[in-house]
């Protein structure tokens, strides 16, 4: 009988932790999908004028390709700091400061990051 | 009959009234929009004065003032604070890049 | 001690600045020797075809568009133009005796008003001169009498003088020259990170073109405009796709703007007017 009721337990727990890391994920995906859009519209953060990304197209070339992003940056805040302003690491950078200078707001800037260190 | 009527009147503004939320602007809205807009146009003039005004600055002033006009003061001052951040900004860009000449590039 | 050092510290930090500066004519070689090693294989003389000089897929296209060119009647009626006496009898020819082909003497500076004077700007003063009204400076029929004298001084060379002995000329250069190095808008983009830094690269699709040679070929009939339209017009667009609010045509800042440019294409022939994506 106990034996039964733990198990009710364990297969509530496991379904419970299921559920929650599906919405989480979800929510995740969802963080993923909108940062790619303000990734890819020309009015925000128009990435795609300069950088080749998958899944856009006509990319420029004046930026290197955002690939391989987790080796290139394994400290996501660091990625985080260059999209904000690109010029500490280089003045003579032609990458937009998009957090110093307000383009993209903090929390566009959030989402953009954990898509870009998807790539 | 007689008490019925003015008791359903009375309700039924008493309805009304609770379920119309008015954009009403109080004196204090009024006053603290007037203080954004003020510091947001002493920015941009500040920012024009060496050559620094950012495109988007006009229009943001516009909308605040036109949006202070209906009465939404939330969304005036929202946009009369982001166009004196960009007034504040555009000056500093124009003073730090008062000495810009030949890139380092260039000479290599 | 200390008072040697400290005359020491402040004489130097006072050189600094001066050292890094150059003679318009040293900044010109700079540019132009960084523009061939850029683009190698590329004849000074051909980047007076701006992007065309550069990108090979373009430049087949632009040679079928410059077969029809699209400036073609713009060059027309500004012949009729030229050739129409104004109300009071005279005409551009008593204002330009030199005329129509006197691009090359633009800009230059003028010791008297003590400004940079562009064709532009000398078009409309020969108008109001002669009681006619003044024309828009960025689109509309001022692009018709430019490019009609832009034709008539093709194969001149672009030869932009500062004059040594006024000091203003000199100031109105490097007034031009802070303008192009000098990050502006909400994008913080120089003129030079596109047409110097990146130049030959793309911006998504559309080639950036080099510095050399941006002044040769106006008005340009640009395909985004559907219509003609000057190089300050153009300054104006610029300014605006990197989100700065862009300055008045033909005012101060992108008269010397022209003036500094223009001195750095020395040299290279003139070829307006011109077809551009």
């Amino acid at each position: 009988m106990i034996r039964f009721r733990r198990h009710v337990l364990n297969v509530a727990v496991l379904a419970g932790g299921l559920a929650a890391s599906m919405s989480y994920s979800t929510a995740f995906a969802d963080t993923l999908e909108e940062g790619k859009e303000i990734a890819f519209d020309r009015a925000q953060g128009n990435c795609l004028a300069c950088h080749t990304i998958v899944g856009g197209e006509a990319p420029g070339t004046i930026g290197p390709p955002l690939v391989a992003m987790q080796t290139r940056y394994p400290d996501k805040a660091k990625l985080r700091a260059q999209i904000w302003d690109a010029t500490v690491a280089n003045p003579n950078t032609a990458m937009p400061p998009f957090g110093r200078n307000e383009i993209l707001t903090e929390a566009e800037i959030d989402k953009v990051v954990e898509f870009i260190w998807s790539l | 009959m007689g008490v019925k009527k003015p008791l359903a009147t009375c309700a039924l503004a008493a309805i009304l009234g609770g379920l119309w939320v008015p954009v009403q602007a109080t004196a204090g809205d009024a006053a603290a929009f007037e203080a954004s807009m003020k510091a947001a146009l002493a920015a941009q003039k500040a920012a024009s004065s060496v050559g620094g005004e950012w495109r988007d600055t006009g229009e943001m002033i516009k909308g605040a003032q036109e949006a202070a006009k209906a009465g939404d003061y939330d969304k005036a001052i929202t946009l009369a604070e982001h166009a004196r951040r960009q007034g504040e900004l555009g000056y500093k860009q124009a003073l730090a890049e008062k000495d810009a000449g030949l890139p380092t590039y260039l000479k290599q | 001690m200390k008072k040697i050092l400290l005359s020491a510290t402040l004489l130097t930090a006072t050189l600094i600045p001066l050292l890094a500066s150059a003679s318009p004519e040293e900044d010109r070689k700079l540019i132009t020797e960084y523009m061939v090693k850029r683009f190698p294989g590329v004849e000074l003389s051909e980047f007076a075809n701006g992007v065309y000089a550069i990108d090979e897929i373009g430049r087949q296209n632009w040679e079928a568009i410059e077969e029809f060119p699209p400036y073609e009647p713009f060059i027309d009626e500004g012949e009729q133009m030229w050739n129409t006496p104004f109300a009071n009898g005279k005409g551009y020819s008593d204002c330009f005796p030199d005329g129509p082909a006197i691009a090359n003497k633009y800009p230059h500076w003028d010791k008297k008003k003590g400004m940079v004077i562009t064709l532009p700007l000398a078009i409309n003063a020969c108008l109001e001169a002669n009681g006619e009204k003044p024309l828009g400076y960025k689109k509309g029929k001022i692009n018709a009498i430019l490019a009609y004298i832009a034709y008539n001084s093709r194969g001149q060379v672009t030869q932009v003088e500062i004059p040594a002995d006024d000091p203003r000329a000199l100031e109105a250069y490097e007034k031009g020259k802070q303008f192009y190095f000098a990050r502006r808008g909400q994008l913080s983009f120089s003129c030079a990170n596109c047409h110097m830094q990146y130049a030959g690269q793309n911006i998504r699709a559309d080639t950036l073109s080099p510095a050399l040679g941006h002044t040769t070929h106006w008005p340009v009939y640009r395909a985004k405009w559907g219509d003609m339209g000057t190089l300050h017009r153009r300054f104006d667009g610029c300014n605006k796709q990197v989100r700065a609010k862009p300055f008045k045509a033909q005012g101060e800042e992108y008269r010397n703007l022209e003036y500094f440019m223009t001195y750095m294409n020395n040299g290279l022939p003139l070829n307006g007017p011109g077809a551009r994506k």
